[in-house]
């Protein structure tokens, strides 16, 4: 029983990390239809930005989340309105895939220019402390980046459902035609949901930072983590990111744990397999699709 | 010993106009194993230059200066074949190797094909070495002769440890270590508790530690690469997973691992297969000493024993054309086959199937202790005692 409970309270952690670092990616996906493969070197960025931050500043990765968000908000939203935009009204929307995939390749050499392709580390000063509680062990730096997860989540909901910005942006991803007619700037508004995208983006990867080494060769797995807790969870809500990250932490944790270390991966795809067939639109389905 | 040759000056002094001998290959600057694949290549150039330095070398009675042509693979096997076979068409007659058994693997075979050496110190994995390759040397012992030295060293330990489990990813050279590693300390008597394959890529390992703390071995042994060795012992920490020894053959030698895991660092073993305070003989820097110093008066990036291994691959080569009294590839092959040198590496001999001698070759153990690695076996070659058991993470200073 102890060890049930175990993985389970390692699998939510673990799902919340993906979750956090899914958000973004779904948000764009739902709003813009756009597969953004730029969203795992979004993620690494914010790593490195909160890396530099505790190394040159001795600033603590979490508390520098804010700056963190700033920086790729303002990356975000400039990225959306000159190169996406462009090969969106240029080509489609596939167009953006290819346009992404490009810019993430760039710039994961970039970043290997910037810091070295050695891997880095972020160790805050509770990085190897631990709490008991019974037979159980929590992680301190794990279950902080559950609780900065959850926190950072519970603000894009509230973002999303409770600010002006996110009533424009939810009301552009439903029919983006009849928002402009109601006066929304429609460019703007998917500027600043990418701008709010990458903003996520980065903050979880400062989160992801003080868990694991990371290296910009790690993008592409932080993109193919965020698509399969997107198809997962549905597209477009914070509920989706949060449900599909918390089901893939435990298919993760419960697949190693009981069935074998090496399967969470293949465990991971056959479930991402019968939710395509069975239920396309994820558990949660689109946020924004019903009015389409 | 006496086959060893003597490690004459090969410098040359040769008053003929100088060619060139282009050594080409690819190397990961970037991707998953650029880390250690920039260690290997900060090697080649160390070596490269402190020839050219000195004027070249002389064989047959002409004069040579070198060229280095290697080119950033990307930690990708499919984009380093077509750079292999891009200089075999431009006529490279003489490769060094990449980093990583599941590069090296696919572009041995295009080398071996053409006929043209490989000299490598980037791939152990069994395959490389079990395919009739004639042209293809390893500095490494093939994988599953790596843990030789380590079971040896195991049995010295006192009070000696009874139980172990391994940790390895699903790839060729983790995999096939692993087995090696099962193989030699069942056949010397410890008994395996369990085994445990992960992903390639890993982000968490908190099954393995649960299982670990329900049913905890003497020794952990991982035979996993830099980053995930550092995820799992970093986890270790976290979750006060202790065992009496933490052994990973990779990882640990490397600064930014160390300084990542600060005092929680202290104690975890690491096979080692350079110490730069040994006592070799080199032609090109002297001695191993030698390399050291001029590695450092040239290149700012910490010296590990892959940028070593790098150096005294062209070492090697530079030697063997020196015997051979050509630069014909065919020749040199014959060389390279019979060498048994000494170098900066230590005294360099390839078994028939092109790997390192798994005894003169073979891995050295370290133990990471105030933060730097020292060598605790072979015990003619220590510089510190063994740390046995380790203290619990909590105890480590």
């Amino acid at each position: 029983m102890t060890l049930v409970l175990q993985t389970l309270l390692d699998g939510l952690v673990l799902g919340g990390v993906f979750s956090l670092a899914a958000a973004g990616f779904s948000l764009i996906f739902g709003v813009m239809n756009v597969v953004n493969l730029t969203h795992g070197i979004f993620v690494l960025i914010g790593a490195y930005l909160a890396w530099s931050a505790q190394h040159f500043l001795g600033v603590d990765p979490l508390l520098a989340i804010p700056g963190v968000m700033a920086v790729l908000f303002a990356a975000g939203y400039a990225y959306q309105r000159t190169i996406i935009q462009s090969a969106v009204d240029r080509s489609s929307l596939l167009a953006s895939l290819l346009v992404t995939f490009g810019v993430a390749l760039v710039l994961r050499n970039l970043l290997v220019l910037a810091f070295g392709p050695d891997f880095k580390s972020i160790t805050p000063s509770y990085a190897f402390t631990n709490l008991k509680l019974g037979a159980l062990t929590l992680d301190i730096v794990r279950i902080s980046a559950l609780a900065a997860s959850l926190g950072l989540i519970a603000l894009l909901a509230f973002v999303l459902y409770r600010t002006d910005w996110g009533r424009v942006i939810r009301a552009t991803a439903q029919q983006d035609f009849a928002a402009g007619l109601c006066g929304v700037n429609v460019r703007h508004v998917y500027g600043l949901t990418f701008g709010v995208a990458s903003a996520f983006a980065g903050a979880a990867g400062a989160v992801i930072g003080i868990v694991l080494p990371f290296a910009p060769p790690d993008e592409g797995h932080w993109t193919m983590k965020a698509f399969a807790v997107v198809v997962l969870g549905g597209v477009g809500s914070p509920a989706g990111a949060l449900l599909g990250g918390l089901l893939l932490g435990l298919i993760n944790t419960f697949t190693a744990q009981f069935i074998g270390p090496a399967f969470p991966n293949a465990m991971m795809f056959l479930v991402l397999v019968l939710m395509l067939l069975v239920r396309p639109h994820g558990l949660l389905g689109s946020a924004f699709g019903g009015s389409r | 010993m006496t086959a060893i040759a003597a490690a004459p000056a090969i410098i040359g002094t040769a008053r003929a106009q100088a060619r060139t001998i282009t050594f080409g290959g690819s190397i990961p600057l970037s991707g998953r194993a650029a880390e250690t694949g920039l260690n290997v290549h900060a090697g080649y150039l160390a070596a490269v230059k402190a020839v050219n330095d000195k004027g070249g070398i002389e064989v047959g009675g002409q004069k040579y200066m070198l060229d280095l042509k290697m080119f950033d693979d990307a930690s990708d096997p499919t984009r380093a074949t077509t750079l292999i076979q891009q200089q075999i068409d431009q006529g490279v007659d003489f490769f060094l190797g990449s980093f990583g058994s599941n590069i090296v693997l696919p572009t041995a075979a295009i080398t071996e094909r053409a006929r043209k050496p490989m000299v490598q110190a980037g791939g152990g994995s069994d395959q490389i070495f079990t395919q009739g390759y004639r042209y293809v040397f390893g500095f490494f012992p093939r994988a599953s002769q790596q843990f030789i030295s380590s079971v040896e060293y195991f049995k010295t330990i006192e009070p000696r440890p009874r139980t172990f489990s391994v940790i390895f990813t699903n790839d060729a050279f983790s995999r096939t270590q692993a087995d090696g590693a099962i193989k030699d300390m069942e056949a010397a008597g410890f008994q395996l508790m369990d085994r445990y394959q992960l992903p390639e890529t890993i982000t968490d390992v908190s099954s393995v530690l649960n299982s670990l703390r329900a049913k905890t071995p003497d020794m952990v042994i991982c035979t996993t690469h830099d980053q995930n060795s550092l995820l799992i012992s970093r986890q270790m920490a976290a979750t006060d997973t202790h065992v009496k020894l933490l052994y990973q053959t990779l990882g640990p030698q490397l600064q930014s691992y160390r300084e990542a895991l600060g005092r929680f660092a202290n104690s975890i073993m690491v096979q080692i297969y350079w110490d730069e305070r040994a006592n070799y003989k080199d032609a090109v820097f002297g001695s191993a000493k030698g390399f050291a110093d001029t590695y450092r008066s040239i290149n700012p990036r910490p010296l590990a024993y892959h940028t070593a291994a790098g150096a005294a691959c062209i070492v090697v080569y530079l030697q063997a054309m020196q015997k051979a009294r050509s630069v014909a590839p065919a020749a040199v092959r014959e060389a390279l086959a019979t060498t048994d040198v000494e170098t900066l590496y230590g005294r360099v001999k390839f078994t028939k199937d092109g790997d390192g001698d798994p005894i003169l070759l073979g891995p050295r153990i370290g133990q990471v202790q105030k933060g730097a690695v020292e060598i605790v076996f072979p015990t003619e070659a220590a510089s510190a005692k063994t740390v046995y058991p380790a203290p619990k993470w909590s105890e480590r200073s």
